[in-house]
């Protein structure tokens, strides 16, 4: 092993020599052979000794040594060399002459600074460390020379620019710390790369979490200047990440997490994605990469692209168990039909790894698996394959609500399948539930609880129950709710009242419309807004039963503004002419709206209803859209109704007698919307 | 700074000497340090004795109704619009906030609470004159004054993207159930605005309600982002029923995560209570996060926790490095 030792100036003193020497109490002793050694001046030596008892970690001894070494000698010998020619490091890594002095003596007042740091005295090494900076920028007033980079004044320059925002911060002086933040970034220092970025790093976590409240930056001309803190962190990260991405710094993993909460907290995952696409490759793990970019495609439902992200994940030579893309996955898949089958198979797998660390996720697992479950049984086209799922669905929700007990989620969700599976008595039991533990706060929570009132026939119940939920919610947001009571009130035949209440919504949608166009931006409440293609339709649909014909394409003409084409449109317009009497207008129409699109029900069960009426020829069509309508939805009503009629007129009575009776329990148990309506 | 706190203090001087006058009456015993203090406002929303009197008292079972006098108290200093007091009004919200939530369900009357944070919500409502918060997110094609290299703007380049932090706001008369989640959210904005103000102890306060509201075990994640080890003892799975579990809807969740960034990561970080009640709070929260599988809050969370673990391996670039030769 090498031995310790100083080296200088042609000379070499042993390390162990003066620490003797120094431990004995001879700091004179101690100077002395220094500046014989070296040849160092006495004001040189001293600060040398400092150094010494400094890395000794005698910190006290440091202190006591440095306070004799004079601030302004230090600033003077700077001032000297400031117009001479600067040496570059030889190899022999040491400097000669009077930068030498001048480094040693920079470097001594540096290290006062960091002892006084480490005696808490704050406030006394931030003056110190500001005394240094004041000097340096005094002495080199447009920056320092490019000769200085890699020489050890630089070093100690960096460090001490390094250093003040941090004492400042510590000492709890937090205007001071974002003004040396900001004059270390904004004044040229001649930082190297690594440590620029460690200041702008700092300085965003300081901006980011510290909660202080200093103004912004000075305008440059002709440049962004944040506004404020979060707006000024978030601009340095992403700085960060483009010298990370230029190889102008070293890759700091912390720096990505601090982006992401920074845009997390700003809904922003949208610019997180992009953010990390642009890492170099190979720096962040490709499983890693992906899964956190379907998280953000989620956050933006974008959905599909984030299901093809997690697919690649999950893939088998990629990390096929990992919980949070299993789920995730599962959940997404749960929202679509088509994808159901899927979904099922990712809440299995979940599942199956609910093992240490993730066994408390396994109701979790049980309630996506329900909800794929249940979204399954929505699609499948055989009853007994519907019930069967159904059941599954049933007994995954209630398993996993064995689990957590606490989670309203799971009230509702459990509250949601047995509606949906006309547990009608269950259902309003556990909405009710629902309403209690979430303390009335959730929309959803309300309005299933009026859905179910409506399928048990009960609608003034219903109705109570949508004005109760209506002084719960702020005028803004009353749409839903609004429609809910208006559809109520159609059923109870009560159109005039109905009108009245589209009426109101009407006002509502206009309020919001230009509230909206005046700001621009996304509003967080927007999924609760009432679609207001929805509200003419529903009008048009009422005034139409009234045989209000003007009234009612008044209203379609309306709907169509929004959207030009759509099946629902064209439906109400074929149920105008049918019963103006015009079949053949009317028959096109429905045909037409198949056309828009290709499983739309009440066309087809309106088609089915017509020919049925026609000769018996046509009692084959007619009973192949029933059929198909209710293969798309085996609850509806009013296609059980016109079957019944199709068998009765074919001759086959107790086929008839069995659709009849179905329609007849259906429409004790119809809801006055879907359940699904509700999410 | 200094002067400007100079001035709101001698200016609420008064005000804070009546505040405690009628603490007097609530309370058992104010400490004599605080009733004698030269600086009122400040005795108020530091004295660790006090903090402690008033913290029980609003944890006692019937603390919330309308009319407690403790809560009438809060929301009179929070009235007085002095910025000192209002603060120490907002030094106890995470226990009002806190217990409000868990009572919800239990049908409580709760009108003491309630009027509180209305106050608060009505306060941040005018102050913001009702306008949405929002941020401009940078774009690097925008020179800014942190760029190296400065040109010119170019006007082609893409407009800022504008987004809203948090919405606008509605006066409020009273609590609406589906406003509840906002009311909260907003005060815990105010909050986390003032929050290098507040002592450490009622961010400890907010960060044990954070566990409480998360209502998620956080001890499976004591590790994270490490691998789970295989074979471990099994955790028992703690079958006992939480209390205070509540919906964490993002207006909620949002300033949330801000006070607890701040927490974790802000000035206070050294202070070690404070460190590892903010870990659990993470913890649990993270756990939620999986259980609503929200991907913004399992991003947010999980950048928290695998922050908190870099922050063990920290360098200290400032300090010298030792050589064993030293070269002048």
């Amino acid at each position: 092993m090498e031995d310790r030792k100083i080296c200088g100036n042609g000379g070499c003193v042993q390390t162990d020599t003066i620490e003797a020497k120094l431990n004995a109490g001879n700091i004179d002793e101690a100077q002395s052979a220094l500046r014989e050694g070296l040849s160092l001046n006495s004001e040189e030596a001293r600060a040398l000794l400092g150094k010494l008892e400094y890395q000794r970690g005698n910190v006290e001894n440091a202190l006591e040594v440095f306070e004799g070494i004079d601030v302004e000698a230090a600033v003077q010998s700077l001032q000297a060399i400031s117009s001479d020619k600067i040496t570059k490091k030889s190899r022999s890594n040491s400097e000669s002459g009077p930068q030498q002095g001048a480094n040693l003596l920079l470097e001594a007042i540096y290290l006062k600074t960091k002892s006084l740091q480490k005696l808490n005295r704050i406030n006394d090494a931030a003056e110190e460390c500001k005394k240094v900076l004041d000097a340096v920028e005094k002495i080199f007033p447009h920056g320092i020379p490019d000769g200085f980079v890699e020489t050890k004044l630089q070093e100690t320059i960096s460090r001490a620019v390094e250093l003040l925002p941090q004492l400042w911060t510590e000492a709890g002086c937090y205007d001071e710390a974002v003004g040396s933040y900001r004059r270390a970034l904004l004044t040229h220092w001649n930082l190297d790369n690594d440590s620029c970025a460690r200041i702008q790093h700092n300085f965003a976590v300081f901006l980011l979490y510290s909660g202080v409240h200093v103004g912004p930056p000075t305008q440059i001309e002709g440049t962004y200047v944040p506004k404020n803190h979060l707006e000024e962190a978030i601009l340095l990260l992403m700085i960060l990440m483009r010298k990370f991405s230029l190889g102008k710094a070293k890759w700091d993993p912390s720096v990505v997490e601090h982006l992401t909460f920074a845009l997390c907290i700003c809904s922003q995952t949208c610019v997180l994605a992009k953010q990390v696409e642009e890492v170099i490759p190979g720096v962040i793990h490709r499983v890693q990469l992906w899964k956190t970019l379907a998280l953000c495609c989620d956050a933006i439902k974008q959905r599909k692209t984030a299901l093809n992200l997690l697919q690649k994940s999950l893939h088998k030579h990629e990390k096929p168990d990992d919980i949070t893309s299993l789920l995730l996955a599962a959940k997404i898949c749960s929202e679509d039909g088509l994808l159901a089958a899927q979904g099922i198979e990712y809440a299995q797998r979940a599942l199956d790894n609910c093992k240490n660390r993730n066994k408390h996720l396994k109701g979790v697992c049980l309630r996506v698996l329900g909800i794929c479950f249940g979204k399954q049984a929505s699609v499948s086209s055989s009853d007994y394959e519907r019930s069967q799922i159904q059941s599954q669905a049933l007994k995954s929700l209630e398993e996993a609500m064995d689990l957590e007990p606490q989670n309203s989620d799971l009230v509702f969700e459990l509250a949601i399948q047995h509606a949906i599976q006309r547990n009608l008595n269950t259902a309003l039991r556990l909405s009710k539930q629902y309403i209690d533990v979430t303390g009335g706060s959730m929309p959803r929570g309300w309005r299933l609880l009026a859905l179910i009132l409506s399928a048990q026939q009960r609608f003034q119940e219903a109705e109570v129950v949508t004005d109760a939920a209506l002084d719960e919610t702020a005028k803004w947001d009353q749409g839903p709710l609004l429609r809910l009571k208006a559809k109520l009130r159609i059923a109870q035949s009560r159109h005039l009242d109905a009108i009245e209440t589209y009426r109101h919504l009407l006002a509502l949608i206009q309020a919001q419309k230009k509230s909206y166009s005046q700001l621009q931006t996304m509003h967080q409440i927007e999924d609760d807004r009432v679609n207001e293609y929805e509200v003419w339709q529903g009008l048009a649909n009422l005034y139409s039963s009234l045989a209000r014909w003007k009234d009612a394409e008044i209203c379609l003409g309306k709907a169509r503004e929004i959207i030009e084409c759509s099946s629902e449109t064209l439906h109400s317009e074929g149920i105008i002419y049918q019963r103006r009497g015009q079949i053949d207008e009317a028959l096109a129409t429905y045909v037409n709206s198949l056309l828009v699109e290709a499983n739309y029900v009440p066309s087809k069960i309106s088609i089915g209803a017509i020919m049925s009426n026609r000769s018996l020829p046509m009692l084959p069509v007619a009973r192949t859209m029933l059929s198909d309508a209710l293969r798309l939805e085996p609850t509806n009503r009013m296609a059980w109704l016109h079957l019944g009629f199709v068998h009765k007129l074919d001759g086959r009575l107790s086929d008839a007698i069995d659709s009849f009776q179905a329609a007849s329990m259906l429409e004790e148990s119809d809801p006055i919307e879907g359940f699904n309506s509700i999410f | 700074m200094s002067t400007e706190q100079r001035v709101s203090w001698s200016d609420s001087f008064s005000e804070a000497q009546t505040a405690i006058q009628s603490l007097t009456t609530i309370i058992s015993s104010v400490p004599p340090s605080v009733s004698s203090s030269d600086t009122p406002a400040v005795a108020l929303l530091n004295d660790p004795e006090l903090a402690t009197q008033i913290s029980d008292h609003l944890r006692q079972p019937d603390s919330g109704a309308g009319d407690n006098q403790l809560c009438r108290w809060l929301y009179d200093t929070f009235h007085t619009s002095k910025l000192d007091l209002q603060l120490v009004v907002l030094r106890f919200l995470p226990i009002v906030a806190g217990m409000y939530l868990s009572r919800i369900p239990l049908r409580k009357p709760l009108a003491g609470f309630e009027a509180v944070l209305l106050a608060i919500y009505a306060h941040e409502t005018t102050s913001r004159n009702g306008q949405a918060m929002t941020v401009n997110i940078p774009d690097l094609s925008h020179p800014s004054v942190y760029h190296e290299s400065r040109q010119p703007y170019n006007n082609a380049s893409t407009d800022l993207n504008q987004v809203v932090v948090s919405p606008g706001l509605e006066p409020q008369g009273t609590i609406r159930s589906t406003k509840r989640a906002q009311i909260i959210g907003v005060a815990l904005e105010l909050y986390h605005s003032r929050i290098s103000e507040i002592p450490v102890q009622s961010k400890v306060d907010f960060c044990e309600f954070c566990v409480v509201w998360a209502g998620e075990d956080g001890e499976f994640y004591k590790d994270f982002p490490n691998e789970d080890k295989k074979d471990e003892e099994d955790h028992e799975m703690m079958k006992e029923k939480k209390e205070g579990r509540i919906l964490l809807p993002w207006e909620m969740l949002q300033p949330m995560l801000r006070i607890l960034g701040h927490c974790v990561m802000g000035i206070n970080k050294k202070n070690k209570e404070l460190h590892e009640a903010a870990c659990g709070a993470c913890r649990s929260l993270y756990a939620r996060a999986i259980h609503d599988i929200n991907p913004k809050a399992i991003l947010a969370v999980g950048s928290l926790l695998k922050l908190i673990n870099y922050q063990k391996a920290c360098v200290d670039h400032t300090e010298l490095p030792v050589t064993r030769i030293i070269h002048l």
